[in-house]
């Protein structure tokens, strides 16, 4: 993050929205224009943020274009501010790089080009997966296909595709 | 700035906090609330349920343990009108017999005053909120005077669900809610979009921003935001007073000297904070008896969805419901488990979000997600479950072992769901399977059993030895502490917690005034 702009400014501006480093540059962008340009994530590894993608977007078509890892990657920048479902489930802030991390590298670990995805994820729904790591896998769907449906659905253009009307007294600063 | 001594300090600015502000200033008190939060505006409140996570209660995390957790980030707030900035505006009077439930069943505590005190502060406090209901359709009412406007217009949704109580001999009645049907006392009527938990900024849901704030500030209260109390401090020459206040500010630690100082700070945190106040000399203000922090509650409650041949528009209306079953809430004693139990129909849903639709069909991914969710979002139905939770005293919140860089102790909740009260939820579950189905849905499921609703942890009563405050909420061993808001509940019915929680200030306002 550009030194003359702090966490505070940045919150203040949007945490959907956010600066991403794009071929080595700050930019303020959307998760989804982020993730279309390539972004350099903070938190997580270039090859995590590929695995929480392909993983999102099984479970959620939609979710990597739609910028999920970028999405992810930025919420977990805002620390306490940050707007992850994972809040809801009473996981410290602190704690959820680590859950993400491990998430990703679970997911890497345990697919490759000729695994089906939608085993993997028939695996981790009856946590019968042998070698998985952490935090329990079928929590760990819950929890990333719940950000993917955030991702994809819960923004004025994901209500469009549904075709239910958004109907905003306050529209949101980024239509995310 | 240093703030002179206050006639009284309030400790948070949600529904109870800033009621109490509203009305003590009224009645010509110096009043100062320490709300730990931020400022919140209307013109925060915007239509995302991404954004709405803000509104909820963030960090110092409250580390929960036991099979039936109270889901604490969810169910509170923080800023500016409290987890009552949130809510969704279900304001029912809690029932005659919620209130010895111990005499009448041998369970639980009884509270140490009854319907009848209460019922003119419940009057009262929905005249000047404004409410929207038919108290004569509502079949199930305790005496009350009528709800001041008619109850919001009925949805398709709505509309279809009715029919499968119907069908199953049941009653429905318009739920009472906290929403302007009408325009009332300078504030418009709902748009029914469905953004309640988002908090509305146009004013039709009766919260703290648009009811109390403005009396409390324009009698003279002054609010101090991201003001996190650390503790209060007993006065050196009589330990039977608190003297002042220590919070934390702009990275300094201030004191605020009161003559009265009310912790309305909600459950967890209000406690949280009297625990964090004993002294090598005096035990925690209120834990006299090794009874504060305990009979915490929650009460176990759970949507059930159903998908329609026709189209219910489930988009529509408010986040709380627009129908009401109470036909099974006095039969506590009856077969099957214990304790009341109501119905909240036809709530307006988004599909994500941990209440969405999409989120509760786990089950549903890849190539089939899409279809689903477009056929859900024309053809739902939904309706939830609040059960009610006895008070046991190993329920209970603690101090953590973890401190803050801020010094402050993180707080534990432990909450085990009393196995009487989960058998009444399992039934009354099955049941609303049957009548989603009676009611003409094809194909049926219900979310996870959550905590709804958190209650409990500085109970009042009559006995010193039994309870943390009295009837009025002060603090059995101290002059001039008071509790206030849900954490007082010593039992928790199945009704929404609000309108009592105000219900309850209205009264403690009246008598601090009258002292």
């Amino acid at each position: 993050m550009p030194a003359s702009l702090n966490r505070r400014h940045l919150l203040s501006r949007s945490t959907t929205a956010g600066f991403f480093v794009i071929a080595g540059k700050w930019l303020w962008l959307s998760p989804q224009e982020a993730e279309a340009r390539a972004f350099k994530p903070q938190i997580l590894t270039p090859d995590q943020c590929k695995a929480l993608s392909a993983l999102g977007d099984a479970l959620v078509p939609g979710a990597a274009a739609g910028g999920i890892a970028a999405y992810i990657d930025l919420q977990l920048q805002a620390g306490d501010a940050s707007l992850l479902i994972g809040k809801y489930l009473g996981v410290d802030t602190s704690a959820q790089p680590g859950f993400y991390r491990a998430a990703a590298d679970n997911v890497t670990a345990m697919t490759d080009e000729s695994t089906s995805m939608q085993s993997f994820i028939a695996g981790m729904s009856a946590d019968s997966l042998s070698i998985w790591a952490g935090p329990p896998a079928s929590y760990v769907l819950f929890v990333l296909r719940a950000d993917a449906l955030d991702v994809v659905y819960g923004t004025p253009e994901g209500f469009d595709a549904l075709g239910i009307p958004y109907m905003a007294h306050i529209k949101p600063e980024k239509p995310w | 700035m240093v703030i002179e001594k206050q006639d009284v300090v309030i400790v948070g600015a949600g529904a109870a906090g800033l009621m109490l502000a509203a009305r003590l200033a009224e009645g010509g008190q110096s009043v100062t609330v320490l709300e730990a939060g931020p400022e919140r505006k209307l013109s925060d409140l915007v239509s995302s349920q991404i954004w709405a996570r803000k509104l909820k209660w963030s960090e110092p995390a409250v580390s929960e343990s036991g099979n039936h957790k109270i889901g604490h980030a969810f169910n509170a707030g923080s800023g500016t009108g409290g987890s009552a900035l949130h809510h969704y505006g279900v304001w029912l009077r809690m029932h005659e017999g919620d209130f010895s439930l111990n005499s009448n069943h041998g369970v639980g505590l009884d509270w140490p005053l009854d319907y009848a005190a209460l019922a003119p502060h419940y009057d009262q406090v929905q005249a000047e909120v404004g409410l929207s209901g038919d108290s004569v359709q509502e079949r199930w009412r305790p005496q009350g005077a009528p709800y001041p406007m008619p109850p919001l217009p009925l949805f398709t949704q709505s509309r279809l669900l009715a029919r499968g109580f119907e069908k199953t001999g049941r009653h429905t009645a318009p739920l009472p809610l906290a929403i302007n049907s009408e325009p009332y006392q300078g504030r418009q009527s709902c748009q029914y979009d469905g953004w309640c938990d988002a908090g509305c900024p146009i004013g039709a849901l009766g919260n703290p921003l648009v009811v109390w704030l403005p009396r409390a500030r324009a009698a003279g209260a002054k609010l101090e935001h991201d003001a996190r109390v650390s503790r209060v401090i007993r006065s050196a020459k009589n330990a039977q007073r608190i003297e002042s206040v220590e919070y934390l500010q702009d990275g300094e630690r201030k004191t605020l000297q009161a003559d009265r100082i009310i912790i309305a700070a909600f459950a967890v945190q209000s406690v949280r904070i009297l625990l964090s106040s004993a002294t090598e000399q005096h035990a925690a203000p209120g834990d006299h008896s090794d009874k504060l922090g305990r009979y915490l509650m929650t009460h176990p409650a759970a949507t059930i969805f159903g998908l329609f041949p026709e189209e219910t528009y489930p988009h529509q209306g408010v986040t709380a419901g627009q129908l009401l079953n109470h036909d099974d809430y006095d039969k506590k004693d009856a077969p099957g488990g214990f304790g009341s139990s109501q119905w909240m129909i036809g709530h307006a849903i988004k599909p994500h979000d941990l209440l969405g639709y999409g989120t509760n069909r786990p089950d549903i991914t890849g190539a089939e997600l899409a279809p689903w969710l477009k056929q859900a979002s024309r053809h739902l139905g939904n309706m939830t479950l609040v059960c009610e939770d006895i008070a046991l005293p190993d329920n209970r919140i603690t101090l953590s072992d973890k401190v803050g860089p801020d010094g402050i102790a993180y707080a534990n909740a432990h909450h085990d769901l009393d196995a009487t009260a989960a058998a009444r939820w399992t039934q009354r579950m099955s049941e609303g399977a049957d009548i989603m189905r009676a009611a003409g849905a094809s194909e049926v499921w219900s979310g996870p059993r959550v905590g709804q609703h958190i209650m409990g942890g500085a109970v009042m009563g009559n006995d010193p030895a039994q309870s943390v405050t009295d009837a009025y909420g002060r603090v059995h061993d101290i002059d001039n502490l008071y509790v206030a808001g849900p954490a007082l509940f010593p039992s928790s019915g199945a009704v929404n917690p609000t309108f009592t929680i105000t219900a309850l200030s209205s009264r403690q306002a009246d008598h601090l005034l009258d002292e």
